[in-house]
């Protein structure tokens, strides 16, 4: 009797604690022939069919671990919404961007370049090495892959690399230059009048440049050599001045620092930045000396022979705000948004950007002797001769077309979606009850009423009508609360068939005998209905909510991907999708759309599985023996 | 059956008085203003007030709202849908040619689907259990949680990019082809949406058709026509699938004309110029009156399956005309 006086839900949760025992524990006691026969309470026959049935494990297996992946993850990995970086779009899936060869660490590291996606290092004895992801760049027809490396490079004793976002030149001890990658500016392949100046044996390669859309050429007879997209050949034109004078130079996109034979800087470029406004008046007209250059993209950091740091440019991450430091800088370095600086102890101070872990230096990296760094990742190598890498690790899903991560927005995208989800499946299923059970207890004019009411509902589109009201509330409301607009116009929307359901059975069941069997015993009518009637109910209901949880996550999916959903920056598992609506994405960048559906089917295939097995457990036809 | 008509019909009425009031609701909701919309954009300030004004009286929007809502049943019953903002023409017209494109869409869809779901459903009745019933069990398992899109995009993916047999998307071009070429285009361009469309809505249909079967097949009268040594397929198509016919044939109506309203997202992704990527491109550029009329004949379809259905629904359950 104690169980019989237990609540639905109680039942309904320790069927699950239920489940879990026999999943993990195995019944010790033998089971005797004749207590298998004995008659069991209709839960415990429905728990019994559940266990039984593989499917269903799996789906309930599979839908805990994408819950947990989702909730748990996304208290673990932050999403900052409004974070793009533009020069990170695309990237595929790879998580090994910092993952040099080892057997760097035995050899005399002389220089380290990185692109957006890949590095690359010589050593002193002129062995070439390359890691990293394949870059984001296709081009039809066209072998644009990083990976392609001439064999000329392994070959012969290269002295000088230098890598774009997507490109990387080599040279070697001859001045022979050697280009590959993305080459839709042409900046991996070096114009015909610039070989001809290094085929004189009188001047040779002094330093190589790149960025995404051009390389130069620094000569040692002080002359200064460009070449890539139209764009930056218009921007960088040096002056007859200049040209045939220069010994140093750093560079970020769209403007260059050039240091002259006689001390002074000079800058080319775009007029309008910082970067070539901001020049200090000492460093311009030659006061200071200086020993070492660095530049990001939009700052210039310089290193004077008397170890002062001089910084100039954009506020953009604080790049322009000098860090405190103790002891002296004996070298430094720069990233797309970083600068780097070493201390005499060996220690690095880093600053600018910090969203790709840029200033989190591995542990034992306390040691440092040399610094290396491009793009997003950065090298150092301690006394020992030992690599130490930090920075951007890569993107175990790929990046989007803003350049953020896709596994942090698949996790973020997947507590909405399934919040979503459920709170419009919530929403559908507690109208329904109300409805259901208001138009099955009273019958009458109010069945009447509710069901034509339901008739009306089911008259509507959902779809159609959905979007058009999507349009209207979304246009009312601010960003984050469009969210709440869907979960209640896919929960308004969805409540008729089960209502319907609910009353039929309710008009079924109470036709029964054991209702009369109850009524002629005595018991009041509101018993008859909460013990007697509801929960045989009850039991189609839960299949009805484990189902429809299911079909409201896709028509979430399906309206995001519309655009009349869960709309950006916030992610949800279909607006991710919506980039599939171009043709280029679909063709290359493959990840962007297939990884985010995969999620959304296999949530929905968990759920329907448990769903169909509830559905099977509990049809009473499938317990004949 | 005449009087059973009749009795349907007036049930649908209240039924469809309230959807025009819903959508009249939503009409009155949306944003924009109507009559702004309607008025040219290089009017002077003064003569813009003035037409304003004139725009405003001439729209009925002064009078009351009940006055409103029956000026406006009264154009739709002329056929006056209003302007469409996106097309620069009547709604009307500029609705015609995806309608046409939406209706030899679903043609093809649903011949398919009648071809595949019903043998498909009685096979695994029949094989109850077997590889086969499992096989679709699953099969249909697996496209109930495949969003549409997706399978839209893999087989764009598969048969547009990788192999390039079939177009992307889009539609043929009339302008240049003719004769057998414009049908071949129309073949072509119609593949993929329809393998799409035809997927996702088997799933159910399948599984609909097995459970009707399994029921008829449960009946005391099989078992009769069994013992009385009848012939297999003469017991499950002429005394089976008969009356599993009732409850199927009910619900493949409704699906048939759901079609009209669930291909929006499978045209829009293959670019597929029917109403259902016109209602979503009308939502986009905002033009109100399209979406309204859209929505009005999306409801109209339905209320008109739930009357189609009900009509069948009595012309094969004879019990129907009894009562």
């Amino acid at each position: 009797m104690s169980k019989k006086n237990k609540s639905t839900f109680g039942k309904f949760m320790s069927s699950f604690g239920n489940m879990f025992k026999r999943l993990f524990v195995k019944d010790k006691v033998e089971k005797d022939l004749l207590a298998e026969e004995a008659i069991m309470t209709p839960a415990k026959v429905i728990l019994k069919n559940l266990v039984s049935n593989k499917l269903a494990v799996i789906g309930f297996i599979g839908f805990v671990a994408i819950f947990c992946f989702s909730f748990i993850g996304s208290q673990i990995k932050p999403l900052s919404l409004n974070y793009t970086e533009l020069t990170n779009a695309n990237l595929r899936p790879g998580r090994n961007y910092l993952k040099y060869p080892k057997e760097l660490d035995s050899k005399d590291v002389k220089e380290i370049v990185s692109g957006i996606s890949f590095s690359a290092a010589i050593t002193e004895d002129g062995k070439f090495y390359i890691w990293g992801t394949e870059s984001n760049r296709e081009l039809e027809n066209v072998s644009t892959k990083i990976f392609n490396v001439p064999a000329e490079v392994y070959e012969n004793k290269i002295v000088d690399i230098v890598a774009g976002g997507t490109h990387i030149l080599a040279i070697d001890e001859n001045d022979n230059v050697y280009g590959w990658g993305y080459y839709g500016n042409n900046q991996t392949i070096v114009p015909d009048n610039v070989k001809k100046v290094f085929e004189d044996p009188n001047v040779s390669i002094k330093k190589v440049l790149a960025a995404t859309q051009w390389t130069a050429i620094l000569g040692t007879n002080g002359e200064l050599y460009i070449w890539g997209s139209s764009q930056a050949q218009m921007n960088f034109l040096i002056s007859s001045k200049t040209q045939g004078r220069i010994v140093d130079v750093v560079a970020g996109d769209n403007n260059m620092a050039l240091l002259l034979d006689d001390g002074t800087m000079t800058m080319i470029g775009d007029r309008g930045t910082e970067f070539y406004l901001n020049i200090p008046e000492n460093v311009k007209n030659g006061e200071v000396k200086i020993k070492q250059m660095a530049a990001t993209n939009r700052n210039v950091l310089l290193l004077t022979e008397e170890g002062d740091l001089i910084l100039w440019g954009s506020a953009e991450n604080q790049l322009n705000v000098m860090p405190e430091y103790e002891g002296d800088i004996v070298a430094i370095a720069s990233g797309y948004k970083n600068f780097l600086a070493l201390q005499d102890n060996g220690e690095v101070v880093v600053w600018g950007s910090t969203e790709l872990g840029q200033n989190v230096l591995p542990e034992d990296a306390d040691d440092l002797t040399e610094i290396y760094g491009g793009y997003f990742q950065f090298y150092g190598e301690d006394s020992e001769g030992v690599l130490h890498a930090w920075g951007n690790k890569g993107y175990f899903f790929g990046s989007d077309h803003f350049g953020r991560d896709i596994y942090t927005r698949i996790i973020h995208g997947g507590r909405i979606s399934l919040t979503v989800g459920a709170i419009a499946m919530v929403i559908s299923t507690i109208i329904a009850i109300i409805v259901g059970l208001t138009a099955g207890y009273f019958g009458g004019w109010v069945d009447q009423a509710l069901m034509r009411l339901a008739d009306v509902f089911s008259a509507i589109p959902f779809f159609p009508i959905a979007v058009t009201l999507s349009f209207i509330m979304g246009n009312k409301v601010s960003q984050s609360n469009r969210l709440f607009i869907i979960m209640i116009i896919l929960g308004v929307l969805g409540w008729m068939g089960l209502a319907r359901l609910i009353r039929a059975q309710l008009l079924l069941e109470r036709e029964k005998d054991f209702v009369l069997a109850a009524r002629a015993l005595g018991v009041k009518q509101r018993n008859i209905m909460s013990k007697h009637i509801l929960p045989n109910v009850f039991n189609m209901v839960l299949v009805n909510i484990t189902l429809g949880y299911a079909s409201s996550l896709l028509t979430e999916a399906g309206l995001s991907f519309l655009g009349f959903g869960v709309s950006e920056p916030t992610p949800s598992w279909g607006n991710m999708l919506n980039a599939a609506e171009q043709a280029t994405v679909i063709e290359f960048y493959w990840w962007r759309w297939v990884i985010p559906a995969v999620f959304v089917i296999a949530a929905a295939l968990c759920i329907n599985l448990i769903g169909d097995a509830l559905r099977d457990a509990m049809d009473p036809k499938a317990n004949e023996r | 059956m005449g009087k059973y008509l009749v009795k349907r019909i007036i049930i649908l009425i209240p039924v469809i008085i309230c959807i025009s009031i819903i959508l009249f609701g939503i009409s009155k909701a949306m944003p924009g203003d109507p009559v702004r919309a309607m008025l040219p954009t290089t009017l002077k300030e003064e003569q813009y007030q003035a037409a304003y004004d004139a725009m405003y009286e001439r729209l009925g929007l002064d009078k009351s709202l009940p006055e409103q809502y029956v000026r406006w049943i009264g154009n739709l019953f002329l056929g006056e849908f209003g302007y469409s903002t996106m097309y620069n023409r009547p709604v009307k017209d500029a609705v015609a040619e995806p309608l046409k494109n939406t209706i030899i869409l679903n043609v093809f869809v649903n011949i398919f689907y009648l071809i595949i779901a019903i043998p498909l459903g009685i096979k695994c009745a029949t094989k109850r259990g077997g590889f086969f019933d499992n096989f679709w069990s699953v099969f249909s398992l697996v496209t109930y949680s495949l969003p549409s899109f997706f399978l839209a995009l893999s087989l764009i993916y598969i048969f547009g990019i990788k192999l390039g047999w079939l177009p992307m998307g889009g539609m043929p071009n009339t302008s240049i082809l003719a004769g057998t070429d414009l049908y071949l285009s129309w073949l072509k361009h119609l593949a993929l949406p329809v393998i799409t469309l035809t997927i996702i809505s088997i799933a159910g249909a399948i599984r609909y058709v097995k459970n009707a079967m399994i029921d008829a097949l449960s009946q005391d009268y099989i078992r009769t026509a069994r013992s009385k040594g009848l012939n297999t397929k003469v017991v499950v198509y002429s005394h089976a699938f008969r009356n599993a016919l009732i409850p199927v044939s009910t619900i493949i109506v409704g699906t048939l004309f759901s079609l009209f309203s669930g291909s929006a997202i499978t045209e829009t992704v293959f670019t597929y110029n029917g109403i259902g990527k016109l209602m979503v491109a009308a939502v986009n550029q905002r033009d109100t009156q399209m979406i309204i009329t859209m929505n009005l004949f999306f409801s109209i379809v339905s209320v008109a399956s739930v009357l189609v259905s009900d009509i069948i629904y009595g012309l094969v359950d004879p019990r129907v005309k009894l009562s």
